[in-house]
């Protein structure tokens, strides 16, 4: 990878970063619960861009076997909050 | 160089597409059009990420292939989810002009 591609790329994962910041206001302010779940799903999402783009910036592939996990476990814990909210209880 | 050339306009496209999943999410009055926004665009986002990084590093291209699958098989369930109980727990729709579902809820599973 040329030094070009390098720098945009970890140009890229700065972007990325700073787009945590509007999720995290609204997980902080977001009127109801559900905002505020909407709103942490969307930063996983956003977190499994910036560990795929660290895979591409270290050149290896080890690293996306985290982000394999963190989509797994964001998709269970998404799932059981929101049967919480819905119904006061998860099981 | 020409390789390298399209993965980082699929890496631009990503990024791209996840500040507008993001700025939707700011700009949208209720919970049910912010999940319209980050559920459907920020997964588009994420896929030109995963595109792009699969034509720099190919022998990454099976795992990531895997996370994508995956991405695009659960965003659509936890969305869904998501909604379900936002409407269940009565949150209002803000400038709705109609709503099919207005009394015609299932009961909800009552708590012991």
């Amino acid at each position: 990878m040329s030094v070009l591609a390098q720098t945009l790329i970890q140009i890229a994962v700065v972007i990325m970063i700073l787009l945590i910041l509007p999720c995290a206001y609204r997980v902080f302010v977001g009127p109801t619960p559900a905002d505020r779940l909407q709103a942490i799903d969307a930063l996983t999402a956003l977190l499994i861009g910036i560990i795929v783009l660290l895979a591409l910036i270290q050149g290896t592939s080890f690293v996306i076997d985290v982000a394999l996990a963190l989509a797994a476990f964001s998709f269970v814990g998404t799932l059981a909050i929101a049967r919480y909210l819905s119904e006061g209880r998860v099981f | 160089m020409l390789g390298e050339i399209i993965a980082l306009l699929f890496i631009a496209f990503g990024v791209f597409f996840s500040a507008v999943g993001v700025l939707g999410m700011m700009r949208m009055p209720d919970v049910y059009t912010r999940l319209h926004a980050s559920g459907k665009v920020t997964t588009l986002g994420i896929f030109g990420l995963l595109v792009g990084t699969a034509i720099l590093i190919p022998e990454a291209t099976l795992k990531l292939f895997g996370l994508g699958l995956f991405i695009l098989l659960s965003t659509p369930v936890a969305s869904h989810a998501i909604a379900a109980s936002a409407y269940r727990s009565g949150i209002p729709m803000k400038r709705a002009s109609r709503d099919d579902l207005a009394g015609r809820l299932p009961v909800p599973i009552p708590e012991e």
